[in-house]
C-alpha cells in the first residue's frame, strides 16, 4: 500500500493542479486569443447538421465540412452525420483532385461527445477513489484497495488525455478551408516563396495570427499564412448557423 | 719556321691522338670486350620536384660481375630503385648482366652533371658517358605536345608511350553555343591507380561535365593505345578569343625494365613504378557574337530546342486550379534556359505552380529539358483560354533565330456546385444523402475543455482518495503502538467485561460480577504497566507489577480490591449487594485512572 501510495502520490497531485487549473491556464501565457471559458453556450447538434447538409447539397464542401464536424462534436454517434460527413469529405477530395493530403486523425475508439468523454473520465476517477479509499481506512483487504487504485489512475489517464486534446485546440484549433481556393504563403517579412493551394473542406489547424493572416499548420507543421477569412473553425461553427440553434 | 711549327703541331696532335685512344677504348666497353657499361637519363629535361630515371646497365663476360653506386649528386635526390640480374651460358661461355634503376629528384633548378661511372674486373676497365640533366621549370613538361615518356624501347622508334592531348569539336562559335572540350589521355604502359585530372582554366565558359571518364582502346598511326577521355561541355559567356588553359594530369605507371638478355632462362622482367605528371596545352576559341536582329521574344537560348505544352484537363469547375505545364527539349545550356511565358484568358488567379531542369550527360552532348508549371484559377463558369506559349531561340548550325509557338488550349469551366457539375457526367451514382432532422437536439458544447460539473467530481475524487489513503495511514501508524494498543484494550475492558460484571451485580449474581471484576482488573493491571499477567498467583503478580514500576500505594489499593473482591463470595447474603456494587466502582474508578494515564 505504501509502494502504490508513493507512486500515485505525484501523479495525482499533477492531475488535480492541471484539471483544475489547466483548463483556466493558456499553455503559452496567454499571448494566442481564445475563445470564452467556461459560458460556451450549448449547441443544438440538429441544427449544425441541418447547415452542413444544407451545404452540401448546395456544393459548398467546405462550409459543409465545417458543421458536420462541429455537429459530430456534440452528436458522434449519430449515423446520419457520419454518411454526410463522410460524403462532404468525399467530394471536397474531388474538389482538390486528389487524396494525398492528411485529414486531421478521428478520435479511436467508441464515439464519446467530448462531454461524455469527460464525465466517464471524472466517475472513473470518483468510483476508483471511493473503493480505494475505502478500503484503506476500512483496511479492507488489499485486492479491494488495488482494484480501486487502478480504476482511478484509468480516470485519471483518461483525463490526462483529454486535458491534452483540449490544450492542443486551444492553441491551435481545428480548422475548415471555406473558400474554393486558399493561398498558403509566407509572411511578408519572410522570404518569398511559393504558395501553396489549399482546396475547399482542408481541414488544418491554425497557429499564431498576425493582422488579417493566421498560421496554417497540418500534421503538426506549419506551412505558412493564409487568410482567416477563409478558414472557420469548428469551434465556432455555430456562429454561422442561425441563432436559434443557440439555447 | 712555318714546316718546323707544322711538324711539331702534327706531332703534338699524333702524340694527343694516340694518348686519346685507349681513353675512347674506355668508354662504354672494356678494352677485351669482356665487360661494358652504359648508363641513360630518362627524361633529361625536369623541373625541380620532378623525377628523372637513369638506368644502368653491366654486362661481364665471366661469374665477377662488378657493382656500380651513384655517387651523391649536388641538390638531387638519388633513389635507388631496384637491380634485375642475368646469368647466361652460351656455348661454354658465361655471361652475367644487371640493370640497375634509380630515381633522381632535382630540388632546385640548373644543370646536374652526372659524372661517368667506371667498373673494373681484373685488369680490364669500362666507363659510361657523363650525363647531364637538365633542371628548369620551363623546360618541365611543356615542351612540344604530346610530351612522350619515353620506355626501355618497347615501342615502335619515335611514338610516344604515354601522352595527353586536349581537342574542341568547335574551334569558333557563337556566344552561348555548346562546345565539347575532350581531354583525351593516350598510354601504351599501364596505368597504377587513379588518374589525377586537374581541370583546366575555363574563364569566360559556363562548364558542364559529361560523365564519368570514357575508356577504349584507339590506333594512332599503327600503334595501339588505351585511350581515356574525359569530356566537358563550355558554353562560353564572353565573346572575343577566349583561351581554355592547360590540363594537369598526374599518374603511375608501370614500367617495365627488360633483361639484357632476352635468350637467358632466368630473364625476368622488373615492374618499377613511375610517377608521371603530363600538361596539355591551351587552346584558344574564337566566340562569335549573335547575329543582330534577334526576334522578340529571345531571351538568350542558343541550341537545339523543341517545345511542348500540357494541360491536365480540359475542363474544370470554378475555383479549381488547372495545370499548365510547358516543357522545353534539346540540346543546349538547358539549366539557364529562362522559363517561356504562359498566360491565359478568363483566369481570376494564376500561381508558378514551380520550375525544373533536367540535364543528361551520358552522350557526347549535354541535353535535357525544363519544365514549367503554372496553375490557373477560374472563379466563375465559362472558357479558360491558355495563350500560345511560345520559345524562340538561336540555332548555331543554321546560323539562324527559330521560334516555336505552341496551339491555345480551351479549357471549359464548369460552375463550381458540385452537383450541377457532376450531373452531366457519367457517375456511378453519388451517395445519398441524409435527410435533414425535424428535431432538435441533442445539445451540447463544441469546446474540448471539461465541463465543470466533471472537474468538480474528478476534483473531489482525487481529494477525497488521498484523504482516505492519508487517514489509513495514519490509522495504521496508530495501531502500530503498544501503548495505544494497550489502551484499546483497557478501553475494551472498560466497556465490555466491566459493564457485564455490573450487570451480574444488578441481576444479583455477586459472585460472577466479583470473578469477571477481578480477572478486569487483574488485565487492567497488566495493561497499565505492560506486563502479561493472566493466570499468575497474586505473590507473582505483585512482584510483577513491582519489577514494572508499580508503587507500593498501587501494590497496595490492588492488594485491598482483590481482597474486597474475594470476600464478596463469603459476605453474608444481606451484604452482598453493595459490597459488589462499591467494589465494582472502586475497580471502574482504578481502571478509569489506568486508562488516563495511558492516554496522556
Amino acid at each position: 500500500m505504501k509502494q502504490a501510495w508513493g507512486a500515485l502520490g505525484p501523479a495525482i497531485a499533477i492531475a488535480l493542479v492541471t484539471v483544475v487549473a489547466g483548463p483556466a491556464s493558456a499553455p503559452n501565457g496567454g499571448r494566442e486569443p481564445r475563445a470564452e471559458v467556461g459560458r460556451e453556450p450549448r449547441v443544438d447538434a440538429a441544427a449544425l447538421f441541418n447547415a452542413g447538409t444544407d451545404a452540401l447539397s448546395r456544393g459548398d464542401p467546405g462550409r459543409s465540412v465545417a458543421f458536420l464536424l462541429a455537429a459530430q462534436r456534440i452528436d458522434p454517434r449519430a449515423q446520419d452525420v457520419r454518411a454526410n460527413l463522410a460524403i462532404a469529405r468525399a467530394r471536397a477530395e474531388a474538389t482538390q483532385g486528389s487524396g494525398e493530403r492528411e485529414r486531421t486523425p478521428q478520435s479511436p475508439g467508441i464515439a464519446l461527445s467530448t462531454g461524455e468523454a469527460w464525465w466517464v473520465a471524472a466517475l472513473l476517477a470518483l468510483a476508483g477513489a471511493l473503493t480505494g479509499g475505502l478500503a484503506a481506512l476500512r483496511r479492507a483487504r488489499r485486492g479491494l484497495f488495488v482494484g480501486g487504485t487502478v480504476v482511478l489512475a484509468l480516470g485519471v489517464l483518461a483525463s490526462g488525455w483529454l486535458l491534452l486534446r483540449a490544450r492542443e485546440e486551444r492553441r491551435h484549433p481545428e480548422a475548415v478551408v471555406v473558400v474554393p481556393v486558399l493561398e498558403v504563403g509566407p509572411a511578408p517579412d519572410e522570404q518569398p516563396r511559393s504558395p501553396y493551394l489549399l482546396g475547399a473542406g482542408e481541414e488544418v489547424r491554425l497557429g499564431r495570427t498576425r493582422g488579417g493572416l493566421v498560421e496554417i499548420r497540418v500534421s503538426g507543421n506549419a506551412i505558412g499564412w493564409a487568410r482567416r477569412s477563409g478558414l472557420w473553425r469548428v469551434a465556432d461553427a455555430a456562429r454561422y448557423t442561425p441563432p436559434s440553434v443557440s439555447r | 719556321m712555318i714546316g718546323k711549327t707544322g711538324l711539331i703541331a702534327t706531332a703534338l696532335a699524333v702524340t694527343l691522338a694516340a694518348a686519346a685512344l685507349p681513353r675512347a677504348s674506355w668508354s662504354g666497353v672494356s678494352a677485351s670486350g669482356r665487360l661494358s657499361i652504359e648508363a641513360t637519363l630518362e627524361p633529361d629535361h625536369v623541373a625541380p620536384g620532378e623525377e628523372a630515371t637513369l638506368t644502368v646497365r653491366i654486362r661481364s663476360a665471366g661469374l665477377n660481375l662488378p657493382d656500380v653506386d651513384v655517387r651523391p649528386l649536388r641538390n638531387v635526390e638519388v633513389q635507388r630503385a631496384g637491380t634485375a640480374q642475368n646469368f647466361s651460358m652460351v656455348q661454354a661461355r658465361v655471361e652475367r648482366t644487371s640493370t640497375t634503376v634509380y630515381r633522381l629528384i632535382p630540388r632546385t633548378e640548373g644543370l646536374v652533371s652526372i659524372p661517368s661511372l667506371r667498373i673494373s674486373v681484373g685488369r680490364d676497365h669500362a666507363e659510361s658517358a657523363p650525363l647531364t640533366l637538365t633542371v628548369s621549370r620551363a623546360a618541365a613538361s611543356r615542351g612540344a605536345p604530346p610530351r612522350p615518356v619515353r620506355g626501355a624501347g618497347t615501342g615502335p622508334s619515335g611514338t610516344p608511350e604515354v601522352f595527353v592531348k586536349a581537342t574542341v569539336d568547335h574551334p569558333r562559335v557563337y556566344w552561348n553555343q555548346q562546345l565539347v572540350l575532350s581531354l583525351r589521355l593516350y598510354s601504351r604502359v599501364d596505368i597504377i591507380g587513379d588518374v589525377d585530372w586537374k581541370a583546366p582554366g575555363t574563364k569566360g565558359f559556363w562548364s558542364e561535365g559529361l560523365g564519368p571518364p570514357r575508356q577504349e582502346r584507339v590506333t594512332l598511326n599503327g600503334v595501339e593505345y588505351a585511350m581515356m577521355e574525359i569530356p566537358t561541355a563550355l558554353f562560353p559567356t564572353r565573346t572575343g578569343a577566349l583561351t581554355i588553359g592547360p590540363a594537369q594530369i598526374r599518374f603511375r605507371v608501370a614500367r617495365v625494365i627488360q633483361p639484357p638478355d632476352p635468350w637467358s632462362m632466368l630473364a625476368v622482367p622488373e615492374v618499377v613504378p613511375q610517377d608521371v605528371a603530363l600538361t596539355s596545352d591551351p587552346i584558344t576559341i574564337t566566340v562569335d557574337p549573335l547575329p543582330p536582329r534577334a526576334p522578340s521574344g529571345f531571351r538568350g537560348a542558343v541550341g537545339d530546342f523543341r517545345l511542348a505544352l500540357h494541360v491536365d484537363g480540359l475542363t474544370a469547375r470554378a475555383g479549381e486550379p488547372v495545370m499548365a505545364r510547358a516543357t522545353i527539349r534539346g540540346t543546349g545550356n538547358i539549366p539557364t534556359i529562362r522559363d517561356p511565358e504562359i498566360r491565359a484568358l478568363g483566369a481570376a488567379r494564376e500561381y508558378v505552380a514551380g520550375s525544373s531542369s533536367r540535364t543528361d550527360r551520358s552522350g557526347d552532348r549535354l541535353t535535357g529539358e525544363r519544365e514549367t508549371d503554372v496553375a490557373f484559377v477560374a472563379d466563375r463558369p465559362g472558357v479558360l483560354v491558355i495563350l500560345p506559349v511560345r520559345l524562340v531561340w538561336f540555332d548555331p548550325e543554321a546560323r539562324r533565330y527559330r521560334s516555336q509557338a505552341s496551339d491555345s488550349v480551351k479549357v471549359q469551366v464548369l460552375p463550381g456546385n458540385l452537383a450541377e457539375s457532376q450531373a452531366g457526367r457519367a457517375s456511378p451514382g453519388p451517395p445519398i444523402l441524409a435527410a435533414p432532422r425535424r428535431a432538435s437536439g441533442p445539445f451540447g458544447r463544441l469546446t474540448l475543455d471539461p465541463p465543470d460539473g466533471g472537474t468538480a467530481v474528478f476534483g473531489f475524487s482525487v481529494l477525497a482518495y488521498g484523504a482516505a489513503i492519508a487517514a489509513g495511514r495514519i490509522r495504521a501508524r496508530k495501531h502500530r503502538d503498544p501503548r495505544f494498543l494497550r489502551l484499546q484494550s483497557l478501553a475494551a475492558l472498560l466497556a465490555r467485561d466491566l459493564a457485564r460484571a455490573e450487570s451480574f451485580a444488578s441481576q444479583n449474581q455477586p459472585a460472577r460480577a466479583a470473578a469477571l471484576a477481578e480477572n478486569a482488573l487483574r488485565a487492567g493491571a497488566g495493561y497499565r504497566f505492560d506486563a502479561d499477567v493472566a493466570g499468575l498467583p497474586r505473590g507473582e503478580l505483585t512482584r510483577i507489577l513491582r519489577s514494572r514500576g508499580a508503587g507500593e500505594g498501587e501494590i497496595s489499593a490492588l492488594e485491598s480490591l482483590f481482597e474486597s473482591l474475594e470476600g464478596i463470595a463469603y459476605a453474608p447474603p444481606e451484604t452482598r449487594g453493595a459490597d459488589t456494587k462499591q467494589a465494582l466502582r472502586a475497580v471502574r474508578a482504578l481502571l478509569e485512572r489506568y486508562r488516563g494515564e495511558l492516554a496522556r
